[in-house]
């Protein structure tokens, strides 16, 4: 049965006409959502009750258009989410814990603690239910809707183990919202807050995977989402790569953007500063989040602010270095020349043997090591997952894993591993993979489950049975990638697995 | 000796033809995802894939049906009804198996 909430015929006209204004925010979700939710005392029934942030309000109503067949334009569920988000969001300091849900982030691992960890986490992130506030009865009713939506959680492992529902409803709910009451302090504050304009200059850094480390600055116009945003990014080699697209910041802080880079579409999911001078998130290809970086930002003029150097670190010898930052005139450096420039401070480097060379001004500090030996080599991340994808227009493409290797050297005590390492920076390393074990090896998992790319980007290899190997199974594998550099060498594990059929923004 | 079921018969058609490498007791490999087992999607208890269905497809459904892994694979039953339409073979059918999550519903 198809729901048809009232007003929704209104609502669609006016989408159509384009040109019209979109109906006030609240009269929207009036008539959108109240055709099933009731008025109540202070708003309507389950949605009054909840915070969430802008990805989890539109989870939300995605799940209303997918099991209740709520109909709805892209533009009015992207307002919907805007005034929620804006009028029933998370503070900045609710959502920081879990940016990395937010941020898609490939290689974040959780560790909670039970019975949170094998009631919540075993489906979902953890984050998926800490980055929502609700009031008691939300929360229990949240358990609820566990059961009916997904019946099978009671009798899965770690849930026929147990009185799952009991424990659901009373050591959850409560834990929820003690945890993350409706009503904090944290909100209050924030919604009181003066907002600041996010429209200027920033100055940013961050890496284009299959590129590089990159700096640019980006310049936001407009007072409302969707802002305007264009500039370039700069490449370790010099390349430009123009940048355009759409912003949409959500509850004062968070900004969504869509730009595309250099005839590539990426996201960018950031935090805005309390104070509005930095941003601080991460930037991934659009079509492939797994291919991404963080991504740090400073505004144009906001005092002195070094937010790093684009290399990170060079080897010995003629170098030009961009210091990236703001406010970075007369940048007194250990060693070479400086001169101010749009994105900070370039540093023409004549480096010899191992080093590090530091640099300062107004308060700002900052530092690049230059190299001709790393005493260790380190992969990041340590540990990951690719998937296998593609084959069909239908199913998921494949998801691919970014690795960099990274110089150390030994530091004071002389051993490698240990908390005094310096790190020196991102080095060129060879890359390759090897059975992670004797099954691996046996199942040729090599052969089977993708390449691996001289710029560190492993390839998952085709999704579906394969009949090349024993049971026909998937080209899954258990791989160990390496990296050699300088004699020296370093591992980490990936996991080659299968896709992903239901992946949302927070996952 | 005769074999008493279809399974034995392929068993001693496998030793016939040397394939007895790919011939395993359930308790060793997860060939299906037995309640005593309970693999994950994307590992197993143990961290690794030793244990998990492979290929996934050959009992896809027996799993995703149910919503045995609710936050990864859609289910039939509740929440993703049509799912599986014109995939009634997941070994076969397997590139009709699309996500489900809209591509447009971005904040």
């Amino acid at each position: 049965m198809q729901l048809r909430p009232r007003g929704l015929t209104a609502a669609l006209l006016i989408s159509a006409a384009g040109a019209m204004p979109a109906m006030a925010s609240e009269e929207l979700l009036q008539n959108i959502c109240s055709a099933c939710h009731m008025a109540e005392e202070n708003g309507l029934s389950r949605i009054s009750g909840q915070r969430k942030s802008p990805e989890g309000w539109m989870m939300t109503i995605v799940r209303m258009q997918q099991a209740h067949g709520l109909e709805i334009s892209a533009e009015d569920r992207r307002a919907i989410v805007q005034h929620l988000a804006d009028t029933q969001g998370l503070a900045p300091a609710e959502a920081a814990p879990f940016r990395y849900a937010l941020e898609k982030d490939p290689n974040a691992q959780e560790s909670f603690d039970e019975p949170f960890a094998s009631m919540c986490a075993r489906c979902h992130t953890g984050a998926r239910g800490l980055l929502q506030n609700r009031t008691a009865e939300e929360w229990e009713l949240h358990m609820d809707f566990h059961v009916g939506h997904f019946p099978t959680i009671e009798y899965q492992a770690l849930g026929r183990d147990r009185e799952w529902y009991k424990i659901a409803r009373t050591e959850i709910a409560s834990f929820l919202a003690e945890q993350n009451p409706l009503e904090t302090a944290a909100w209050t504050d924030w919604k009181a807050a003066q907002k600041q304009p996010v429209a200027g200059d920033w100055v940013v850094m961050t890496d284009l995977p299959g590129i590089g480390e990159a700096y640019g600055k980006l310049t936001v116009t407009g007072d409302a989402s969707p802002y305007q945003v264009s500039g370039e990014f700069v490449a370790t080699d010099g390349t430009a790569h123009p940048a355009s697209g759409q912003m949409n910041l959500y509850t004062g802080y968070e900004w969504r953007a869509n730009l595309d880079i250099g005839g590539t579409a990426y996201r960018q999911v950031l935090a805005l500063s309390e104070d509005g001078n930095s941003l601080q998130g991460r930037q991934f290809d659009r079509s492939n989040d797994a291919l991404g970086a963080p991504l740090s930002g400073v505004r144009d003029g906001a005092g002195s602010v070094i937010l790093g150097t684009v290399p990170s670190a060079v080897p010995a010898g003629e170098a030009q270095v961009q210091v990236v930052g703001t406010g970075l005139d007369g940048l007194d450096s250990s060693s070479g020349e400086t001169a101010a420039n749009t994105y900070g401070a370039a540093l023409a480097l004549a480096s010899e043997g191992n080093g590090v060379v530091t640099f300062s001004t107004g308060g700002a500090e900052g530092q690049i090591a230059h190299y001709t030996s790393v005493d260790s080599l380190k992969v990041e991340p340590e540990f990951t997952i690719a998937r296998v994808g593609g084959g069909s227009e239908e199913g998921p493409a494949a998801v691919p894993a970014y690795f960099n290797a990274v110089g150390m050297w030994n530091g004071p005590d002389g051993k490698a591993g240990t908390e005094d390492d310096v790190r020196i920076g991102r080095v060129e390393a060879q890359w390759t993979v090897a059975n992670a074990h004797e099954h691996a090896a046996h199942m040729k998992d090599t052969e089977f489950a993708g390449k691996m790319q001289a710029n560190g980007i492993f390839a998952p290899a085709v999704a579906g049975p394969n009949p090349d190997r024993p049971f026909s199974a998937n080209n899954a594998g258990e791989l160990t990638v390496q990296a050699e550099a300088m004699g020296q060498q370093a591992e980490a594990m990936l996991i080659v697995t299968v896709q992903r059929f239901i992946d949302p923004p927070i996952r | 000796m005769k074999p008493l079921n279809q399974k034995a018969e392929r068993v001693q058609l496998a030793a016939a033809e040397g394939q007895m490498e790919e011939v395993r007791a359930m308790q060793t490999v997860t060939a299906g995802c037995a309640t005593t087992f309970d693999p994950g999607w994307e590992v197993d208890p143990f961290g690794g894939l030793a244990a998990l269905c492979q290929p996934m497809e050959a009992d896809l459904y027996g799993c995703s049906d149910p919503c045995w892994w609710p936050a990864q694979v859609p289910d039939i039953m509740v929440n993703h009804q049509s799912w599986d339409e014109g995939a009634p073979n997941a070994a076969k059918d397997w590139r009709a198996l699309g996500a489900t999550y809209p591509t447009d519903a971005e904040t």
